[in-house]
């Protein structure tokens, strides 16, 4: 990232993370039930799902549900962070019209606030397993917390190019919705990593940074086991790959957004 | 004397028709497979040509054209909202800009919580926000409803509290566009006062208006813009000279 733009994001911190708190209490506001929902809505629905698959796939549910049930809440962060994210700027056309800022602050918001859902809606991921399978719980616990800033790393860029996209072409976010159904297809995020392998499908496990991603929180709270440097290491390529489309399109396209909105 | 300035040299200013053509990624595909189908041509808009202005510490700017004839681009070419599709432009100070008075406001949050925000979005600290809020709220006047979502206000009493919030804090530059006409006849004289005192403490103010008599009593030159170009810089009394020109010369 260029050093001003880094510097003018840096510098218009109060405003993100007011609008952050602002979307939060919103997204909460009235009832004590609010904040509750982020927790039972996965929770349910996981309830259901496992109920299904477990009969399908002949898997005990007591170690079913949380392998869903962690799918569930990173997948809802990546298709909450990029189709809200690809409307950021959009959302935002009433702030980027009257004071120049950089953009990627109205993304960082939209991913923040997300973030922060998820933090939420893994205490049931980790209730879940202390009561059903307390013999996961250790120190390799502690490799799962990279999951955030890894998520963070991830979704930004990604909801910043999807942004700058969707408010050229206004109907990204539909095309964006079947991407992401082709890509929960093809990914361990629901169906267990042997229904692939036994399937003769290792690529769509051993090349998919979807899968690692997942191991991060997977291996320490479902198997007790430390993730491994790949499981890292596609993690960070990906966030790494996604930040340079960042920077490559947002020189060419920032200053020309205004247009579009 | 301090280096608060503006220079604009050889500065041209394209709106890309891209964006007020039908964008979608379907509108797209289908330009690539019927390259020839029967449109009616948008060209890109040349809002500003070759414009070359210097503004030094202390001038006070009018802009005078017709509707269309580019005064608010400039403005927001000047804020650096728009880019410059060539040129070289040059603004030194803390920009305050007034335009689109009652855009922004977080609807669920309430005034009060939106003072904070938009203080925040203007570059300020939550502290100094804090420590301005009880001016802009008496200044807002709006009673009890600075503690009601925003979505509960009426367009008046958006445009009251943008006032109050973004006239609170001065700036260098200070650029305006029609503000003047806002809210009621009670607030318009207290608006009035407010801006003029925003105006003596900045070091430079550039002005965009149709109102000729606050145009003579606040500034000092005048630029006329016909169709994107400048074309006249001098005293204000003969740049109103030379506007009614351009208007008597479209009419006959």
């Amino acid at each position: 990232m260029p050093d001003g733009y880094a510097s003018a994001v840096w510098n218009a911190r109060y405003f993100w993370l007011h609008l952050t708190l602002a979307d939060l209490r919103s997204r909460w506001r009235g009832s004590f039930f609010g904040i509750l929902w982020t927790l039972i809505q996965p929770v349910g629905t996981t309830l259901l799902l496992s109920l299904v698959f477990s009969k399908i796939f002949h898997t005990p549910i007591r170690e079913y549900a949380p392998y869903i049930l962690s799918g569930m809440v990173v997948w809802d962060f990546a298709i909450a962070s990029s189709t809200a994210g690809s409307l950021s700027f959009v959302q935002a056309d009433a702030y980027i019209r009257q004071c120049k800022q950089p953009l990627a602050i109205y993304t960082l918001r939209t991913v923040l606030t997300n973030l922060v859902v998820l933090s939420l809606a893994s205490m049931g991921l980790i209730v879940w397993v202390l009561v059903a399978m307390p013999e996961m719980f250790g120190w390799s616990w502690l490799a799962a917390l990279a999951i955030f800033p890894l998520l963070l790393l991830i979704g930004w860029p990604l909801a910043t190019v999807l942004a700058y996209f969707a408010t050229r072409f206004r109907d990204l976010p539909y095309a964006l919705a079947l991407v992401f159904q082709a890509m929960w297809f093809v990914s361990p995020i629901y169906f267990k990593v042997e229904t692939f392998r036994s399937g003769g499908l290792n690529a769509l496990v051993d090349y998919n940074p979807i899968y690692h991603l997942l191991q991060i929180v997977r291996a320490p709270l479902l198997q007790g086991a430390w993730p491994t440097w790949e499981n890292y290491a596609w993690s960070l390529g990906l966030a790494v790959a996604l930040s340079l489309i960042a920077v490559i399109v947002g020189s060419r396209v920032e200053k020309t957004m205004i247009f579009y909105l | 004397m301090n280096g608060n300035r503006i220079s604009l040299q050889n500065v041209n200013l394209h709106y890309s028709s891209v964006g007020f053509r039908d964008r979608s990624l379907k509108a797209l595909l289908s330009r690539a497979f019927h390259p020839r189908a029967n449109r009616v041509e948008v060209h890109d808009v040349h809002a500003l040509k070759d414009i070359n202005v210097e503004i030094r510490a202390g001038e006070r700017i009018g802009l005078l054209g017709h509707n269309g004839a580019g005064k608010t681009t400039f403005l927001k070419m000047l804020a650096g909202l728009y880019p410059i599709s060539s040129g070289r432009r040059v603004v030194e100070g803390k920009i305050r800009s007034l335009f689109d008075l009652s855009l922004g406001f977080e609807p669920d949050a309430s005034g009060r919580e939106n003072i904070l925000y938009r203080g925040l979005l203007l570059g300020l600290t939550p502290k100094y926000m804090r420590a301005m809020e009880s001016e802009i709220v008496a200044f807002a006047d709006l009673g009890e409803f600075i503690d009601y979502p925003i979505k509960t206000y009426s367009a008046g009493m958006q445009v009251r509290l943008a006032f109050a919030i973004s006239t609170a804090v001065g700036g260098d530059v200070l650029l305006l566009d029609e503000v003047i006409g806002v809210g009621d006849e009670d607030f318009m004289k207290k608006a009035k006062r407010r801006i003029l005192s925003l105006i003596d403490r900045s070091e430079i103010l550039v002005l965009a208006t149709h109102d000729v008599a606050s145009l003579t009593s606040l500034c000092d030159r005048a630029l006329l813009f016909h169709h994107g170009s400048l074309i006249f810089d001098g005293t204000v009394k003969a740049a109103i000279d030379a506007y009614r020109a351009t208007q008597t010369a479209a009419m006959s």
